[in-house]
């Protein structure tokens, strides 16, 4: 009968069916009231593994966020020093006995999403995991202070510490999420790396874990026993994709409900102008610099023929408008760093001492260390070496990319010739092992902290770790040591900015931008707060109000 | 037949032996280390040796090598360290996702460009075959990635008649469990196969014109006027039977896409196919993923090679193998 028909209304026919059946598949929901709601994330990436222990990718610490608590967590005031700013989890309570010795209470509450209760023993086997060498936690450094843990009851787990410190409270709760021990002991533990209990994880937050289309999506169901409150939004959905561009495209064509990073203007300005959606600026966690390696390039032993000079650094550090140039880059959505400081730790002050922008002084200062164009190219040479050294930068960044190129030409205003050298992150990763560059554009994203990376990245303990620069000042690590072991916060603050202003008086690194992380989400969604260290920390506590939902809040999952 | 047939097969699989060799050792000693953790945090050398040793990265060429061919060997293709599972695993749900893509696109391109040809060598010189000309001429030009944004654009940011990316609908059909499920999946395919099919409809049209009009000055072409047959006759049964060989080639040639993928448009839709799988392991020198790909790939091209070879001679009396089992004539 089909062939009968004309081709027009064949094709016709075949349209209307695909119309049709898509109408039909928005099949109608059935869910009212204050516990629906379907948020759905545009996530850039996809978790490796739902293991807590074995994982740093951003979105598997966000999807963790929700499945697995910890004892206690950092409050919006991202403080890390004493225990006053941190909220019960698991614990519902805590206390100290002695100086080095402190004791969590876990919520009698608190079950395993097969039904078994949360014990301390389960506290002990994370312990045990985190810092166990086969499973090759990341997090394992941050733990070398706690000697132990131990269940002394069910309901009761005893830290132990090596060292009184002010972050002890913060070494013991912010790295480990409590892990299930029962279902957990019978993997060996150096197969955790690919467990299928990461796949398919059992936690105990405020969401289940419903399914994982590899490439795809993720979705987590509000689970309604929750012992510390039954979430609003029922459903949490990512939705991968590979490309911060794809990801935005989602939410500006409300396809998804929101991100938590849109990192460029043009990615916030397009969110900006959908009507649907709201931003939320909140303090960024990532400070960047362009790096000198102070060491020959291939050569450690040696020091670099430029940048060994530390009136060259600071020369060249004058010669470069950061201000400018974040304006370029960022517009408003970032600041200049007074240092080696994201904006997410506390001793961040824009009043700590830097160098200036002058490029009268830089030119001053590379004349007077014998750096003149004598053959009038342009470029400044002493004992016939140019002033030109390459610039090792990341591909797979814009941002970089594009600071890389303006200071190119900023310090060839100067007589500085800068070749940029564009490989991928596995090659900058490897030729920064190995101190095979001149200079580097790099990036970090912190901990809440800077006791953690800033002695790993800057002083000489981060030799053969992240100290790529090979940045060594004595008097800088004193300080940090100072800062790191202080009693009281206002002596640690005095302590970190001497040591800040110690390193950016000895310039190891163009200190150039501290992000605002800017995310975006649908209108509909209500009490949204972010924590700057973790977008997703308070997911759990979000509504959407019975009168703004919308069809896809409403579909029975 | 059955000696060429053979002689084939075992050339084929020499070459992609040859090419898995090749991609190993190129993988190893091409600058970029395994990037077993995010780039932006700190690194904790002893946990990434205490991986690179899990991950069996550490040893020698010669012995990952060595044990790469033996675990081959039994079917298995390793453990990928990027993804955290078998890549055995990752391959078979990325490979039918893939076929999805490239065959929707491969009908769009073969239909759509077989019948613009034949249309523009009906119509040689007037003025549908020039403008069809020139509009197949300006998609052959364009960069795939280029379309698949303005696609992208127009008809899912700006009207918002296809979704942006992505595979299916996560809020409604989690799983293509029913119909209007797999109209969804449909339509997300739709944007993504029509930028890949419309392309290669430009490329195929352009070819398929050229090869009918190529036949349509053959004497056997004139012969079959002269003996009476009907227009429609000589169209289907001679020029456009004659001008499918050079287009069976074509399809040989096309047919690694199956698996292989497209990259750039896998990665602008979100399509989480073969193309994506790969990329996203070259950069982070994800290895075994790498050799999987490419041993897959490489079977492909040389199979799609032997199977056009077969189709031709199957198709073209010419080309017939000689009874001797020599090569093809």
């Amino acid at each position: 009968m089909l062939s009968a028909m004309p081709l027009e209304r064949r094709l016709a026919l075949v349209l209307a069916t695909l119309v049709l059946g898509s109408t039909a598949c928005q099949r109608a929901g059935s869910c009212t009231g204050a516990y629906c709601g379907t948020l759905v994330i545009g996530a850039v990436g996809e978790p490796d593994i739902l293991l807590p222990p074995s994982t740093q990718e951003g979105v598997s610490r966000d999807i963790d966020e929700q499945l697995f608590l910890k004892l206690a967590d950092i409050g919006l005031s991202t403080n890390t020093i004493g225990d006053e700013d941190f909220q019960p989890l698991l614990a519902e309570r805590w206390e100290w006995d002695g100086p080095l010795t402190l004791v969590f209470h876990l919520d009698p509450r608190a079950r395993w999403q097969d039904g078994q209760p949360v014990t301390a023993s389960d506290v002990a086997f994370t312990f045990d995991a985190y810092t166990d060498s086969l499973v090759a936690s990341p997090y394992r450094a941050a733990l070398r202070r706690v000697a132990s843990v131990t269940a002394r009851d069910p309901q009761t787990a005893v830290f132990r510490f090596r060292e009184k410190y002010p972050e002890m409270f913060y070494d013991a709760v912010y790295h480990m999420r409590v892990l299930p021990a029962h279902l957990l002991r019978g993997t060996p533990r150096d197969q955790w790396r690919t467990a299928p209990f990461g796949r398919q994880p059992v936690g105990d937050g405020p969401y289940r874990f419903v399914s994982w289309k590899a490439g795809q999506s993720l979705e987590l169901v509000a689970d309604s026993t929750f012992f510390l409150g039954r979430p609003a939004i029922r459903r949490l959905i990512w939705r991968f994709t590979p490309d911060l561009m794809v990801a935005t495209t989602q939410l500006v064509a409300d396809q998804a409900d929101g991100r938590d990073q849109l990192v460029t203007p043009d990615n916030i300005g397009r969110a900006a102008a959908a009507p649907q959606l709201t931003i939320y600026p909140y303090r960024g966690a990532t400070y960047g610099y362009m790096g000198f390696n102070l060491a020959a390039n291939g050569d450690t032993t040696q020091p670099h023929p430029i940048f060994g000079d530390r009136d060259v650094r600071r020369a060249l550090t004058m010669a470069v408008d950061r201000a400018s140039l974040l304006k370029s880059v960022f517009g408003d959505y970032a600041k200049v760093p007074p240092g080696p400081v994201s904006q997410l730790w506390w001793i961040w002050d824009p009043e700590m001492r830097q160098l200036p922008y002058d490029t009268t002084r830089a030119k001053w200062t590379l004349s007077s260390h014998g750096w003149r164009d004598s053959d009038k190219d342009g470029i400044r040479d002493r004992d016939g070496q140019p002033l030109a050294f390459h610039l090792l930068v990341s591909s797979v960044s814009t941002i970089r990319k594009t600071y890389a190129r303006l200071i190119q030409e900023q310090l060839r205003q100067v007589g500085v010739q800068v070749e940029i050298d564009e490989v991928d992150n596995s090659v900058v990763s490897e030729r920064l092992a190995a101190g095979k560059f001149d200079a580097v554009m790099l990036a970090w994203q912190t901990d809440p902290t800077p006791s953690s990376g800033v002695p790993q990245v800057w002083t000489r303990g981060g030799f053969g770790r992240s100290n790529y620069l090979r940045y060594d000042n004595p008097a800088f690590d004193a300080l940090v040591d100072k800062a790191t072991s202080a009693a009281t916060r206002a002596q640690a603050r005095v302590a970190w900015r001497g040591a800040i202003e110690t390193v950016n008086a000895d310039a190891p690194a163009i200190f150039l931008f501290a992000t605002d992380n800017v995310a975006a989400f649908h209108k509909r969604v209500a009490d949204v707060r972010i924590r700057p260290d973790s977008w997703a920390a308070l997911v759990r506590t979000w509504r959407i109000p019975p009168d703004r939902l919308i069809d896809r809040d409403r579909v029975e999952p | 037949m059955t000696a060429w047939l053979v002689r084939r097969v075992a050339a084929s699989i020499a070459i992609v032996f040859l090419v898995v060799t090749l991609t190993f050792i190129l993988m190893d000693v091409a600058p970029g280390k395994p990037m077993l953790g995010p780039t932006e945090r700190l690194v904790d050398p002893q946990a990434e040796a205490i991986l690179n040793r899990q991950f069996g990265l550490d040893g020698p060429l010669d012995v990952r090598y060595v044990s790469y061919l033996r675990e081959l060997a039994h079917g298995n293709l390793g453990l990928s360290f990027g993804l955290r599972r078998p890549v055995a695993d990752a391959l078979a749900e990325a490979i039918p996702n893939t076929l999805l893509l490239a065959g929707a696109a491969l009908l769009i391109d073969f239909l759509i460009g077989l019948a613009l040809g034949v249309y523009q060598a009906l119509r040689v010189h007037r003025i549908p075959d020039v403008v069809l000309g020139n509009v197949t001429l300006f998609l052959y030009s364009v960069p795939t990635f280029w379309l698949g944004l303005i696609l992208l654009l127009v008809f899912g940011e700006w009207l918002g008649w296809f979704p942006v990316a992505g595979m299916s609908d996560p809020i409604l059909c989690p799983t293509v469990s029913s119909f209007y499920c797999a109209v969804d999946r449909l339509w997300h395919l739709a944007l993504p196969a029509l930028t890949l099919g419309f392309v290669g409809a430009a490329g195929t049209a352009r070819f398929q014109r050229a090869a009918m009009l190529e036949v349509a000055g053959q004497d056997y072409i004139r012969t079959a006027r002269a003996k009476g047959a009907s227009e429609r006759r000589v169209l289907l049964r001679h020029q456009l039977r004659n001008a499918l060989l050079s287009f069976i080639t074509l399809f040989g040639l096309a047919f690694p896409f199956l698996l292989t993928g497209a990259v750039l448009i896998e990665t602008i839709f979100a399509w989480p196919g073969m193309g994506r799988l790969a990329t996203d392991a070259i950069l982070r020198r994800d290895f075994p993923v790498v050799n999987a790909a490419v041993l897959l790939a490489s079977t492909m091209v040389v199979a799609g090679n032997l199977v056009a070879d077969v189709l031709l001679a199957i198709a073209d009396p010419r080309l017939r193998v000689r009874s001797g089992g020599g090569e093809p004539a």
